[in-house]
């Protein structure tokens, strides 16, 4: 398998915080990998360093062999880098179902698709994640589980090559969650993705995720396989006064 | 004393122990054909009746219909700029003035014709609108109200500096005509009439049309969420500096019309903030994003303008925008607002599909 993501040596700061202090990791197509750590850890700060939300400091992001550090957002979701955002940022006075024809729309493969097609791809995109029957809801009016919904439902409509999920299951009840991981699961074999999963929590990344990186302090302290890296010192240790690992 | 409650679509008016219902959203405006034919033949009507219905001066009369056309004219415009570039902007009287001083000066001292003075006061306006589009991606909020703000601020004094050139307070005099008048003056201001009704109408239909384009949906979307638009790969800094640039353009295009039909232009008078005011209230009056309530808002401002001018004099400016004020107040959402919170999905592209089970 080839590499998709590659990351080198990456730092952000932001005035005396170093957010993202010299992280370097690779993804292979295909892959489900989790990221965990902390609060304040640098997750999110990861995903927008490479979805070009912020331009990084120091250090090199390669996309499939190019390097991208330098693209502007845009360029690179059509490249195929698409995110969701830690707290659902929807159109709130759009429906469910404009939001996501709004994003086919957007997007590069939208270009070809008549208003009608679109449409009918946004119905489908929202069937996949159960929405089918709040597609005429706005969506400011949907319950947090709808709205993590969403944002995946809009993100895959995009049809990525990677996907970075930050945090999907944050205010979700258990039950809420396990249905969430199982579509992530469910998306990544149907559609052929690579994903990155920010989850604060560990526990419930450990069932879908084959690795996990983990975070503290902006440093990248673990990489491996879940069983494995729970046991490290370092992990445990990051994760001390935390309730629930 | 009747009691006015306004509801949702409809207003309610209680009047003398009688109770009157007045749909605000009636069906038959649907048809946009009605709506359309009865915008074209109110000049006619007010050019037939004035004198002997209204007792009024028809050309007092037909200058309020094309100073709300003119509203229409750079409201529409501005509307749009305010969607495409997801910024408010506190200047769109410059270009207006930008392309007045453009069609006096070409006509007074080049002899140009009014049919070539027209793409120059375009051009002119779009040209200076690229070179500061950048400020539509740098400055957001506050600083981006300032900047456009100083532009027409700057422009009235360089009038007076260079007062030589651009004749300060007194204009620009000896601009030729739209036209050859006939010789009835009340005829001319009715040629003039539907001469900025047909600008007004052009610029509502390439509106209207980049709207429902692609485009006009990316728009939506930068106008809703800039981060969210790049994350769809929408190239919102594309976007933002053509759609800044062509609507300056368009609103560049009032000036033109204002000084081919005054025969002179004078910056001053429109770059004074009562008229940005005017073309604020339309835009806002209209709802946010409508196009189509700029029609409704536009005849509203202008006839209050005309009646309270009349009425109260100086006064009058006070008292315009304490009604409108009150106005916003109770049409939170303008008057297109009215008509879309009960079916706001008709305005969004409507897409029907049949889930094969
Ligand atoms: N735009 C910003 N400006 C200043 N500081 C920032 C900014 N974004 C993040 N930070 C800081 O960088 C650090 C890392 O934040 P980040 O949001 O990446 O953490 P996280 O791991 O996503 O945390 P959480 O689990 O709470 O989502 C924090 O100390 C945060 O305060
Ligand atoms: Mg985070």
């Amino acid at each position: 398998m080839i590499e998709m993501l590659k990351v080198s040596n990456l730092t952000k700061r932001f005035g005396g915080i170093i957010a993202v202090n010299d992280v370097s990791f690779e993804i292979k197509k295909g892959e489900i990998v989790g990221l965990i750590g902390p609060n304040g850890a640098g997750k999110t700060t990861l995903v927008n360093l490479i979805s070009g939300f912020y331009s990084p400091d120091r250090g090199k992001i390669e996309f499939n062999g190019k390097n991208i550090t330098k693209m502007r957002m845009d360029e690179r979701a059509k490249l195929g880098i698409a995110r969701t955002f830690q707290n659902p940022r929807v159109i709130p006075n759009m429906t469910a179902h404009m939001n996501v024809l709004y994003a086919i729309l957007g997007s590069e493969h939208g270009k070809e698709l008549t208003m009608t097609e679109a449409g009918a791809e946004a119905i489908y995109y929202l069937d996949l994640f159960g929405l089918l029957k709040k597609r005429d809801v706005l969506a400011g009016d949907l319950a947090i589980y709808e709205l993590r919904l969403l944002e995946l439902a809009r993100a895959l409509a995009l049809r990525p090559k990677l996907l970075l999920v930050d945090e999907a299951m944050a205010g979700l009840n258990p039950a809420e969650a396990e249905a969430v991981s199982k579509l992530i699961n469910r998306i990544r074999n149907e559609f052929d993705l690579t994903i990155m999963w920010i989850e604060h929590v560990l526990k419930v990344i450990m069932r879908s995720a084959e690795r996990v990186l983990v975070m503290h302090y902006g440093r990248l302290i673990a990489d491996g396989k879940p069983e494995e890296v729970v046991k490290k010192p370092e992990v445990i240790e990051a994760y001390i006064g935390e309730e629930e690992v | 004393m009747p009691k006015i409650e306004p509801r949702r679509g409809k207003i309610v008016i209680h009047l003398l122990g009688r109770k009157y219902e007045w749909t605000v959203e009636p069906r038959y405006w649907r048809n946009p054909m009605i709506g359309l034919a009865l915008w074209l033949t109110l000049p006619l009507l007010i050019y037939a009746t004035a004198t002997s219905v209204f007792h009024y001066h028809p050309i007092a009369l037909l200058s309020t219909l094309i100073f709300a056309n003119l509203l229409i004219m750079m409201a529409v415009p501005f509307n749009l700029q305010v969607i495409g570039t997801g910024r408010l902007s506190f200047g769109p009287h410059f270009f207006l003035a930008v392309g007045g001083y453009t069609a006096a000066l070409l006509s007074r001292d080049y002899g140009v014709s009014p049919l070539l003075t027209l793409p120059a006061a375009f051009f002119m306006g779009a040209i200076i609108a690229l070179a500061i589009s950048p400020i539509t991606i740098i400055s957001r909020g506050v600083y981006y109200v300032l900047i456009t703000m100083l532009l027409p601020f700057i422009l009235g004094e360089i009038t007076y500096w260079r007062s030589d050139i651009f004749g300060a307070e007194t204009g620009i005099p000896n601009v030729e005509l739209l036209f050859h008048t006939t010789g009835n003056v009340t005829l001319d201001v009715l040629i003039f009439v539907y001469v900025s009704l047909a600008i007004a109408l052009v610029f509502l239909f390439f509106v209207d049309r980049t709207l429902r384009s692609r485009y006009g949906l990316m728009m939506g979307v930068i106008n809703e969420d800039e981060d969210v638009a790049l994350s769809y790969g929408i190239n919102v800094r594309w976007i933002k500096i053509v759609t800044f640039t062509l609507t300056s353009g368009a609103m560049a295009i009032s000036g033109w019309f204002l000084a081919h039909y005054q025969g002179s232009f004078s910056g001053p008078v429109w770059l004074m903030p009562s008229f940005l005011i005017m073309v604020l209230l339309t835009a806002t009056l209209a709802g946010k994003g409508a196009i189509y309530g700029v029609v409704v808002s536009a005849y509203i401002v202008a006839t209050l303008r005309e009646i309270t001018r009349v009425s109260l004099g100086e006064f009058s400016v006070v008292v315009l925008f304490l009604i409108l004020l009150t106005l916003l107040y109770f049409l939170r959402e303008g008057f297109w607002g009215l008509y879309r919170k009960r079916r706001y999905r008709e305005y969004e592209p409507s897409i029907r599909v049949r889930r094969k089970t």
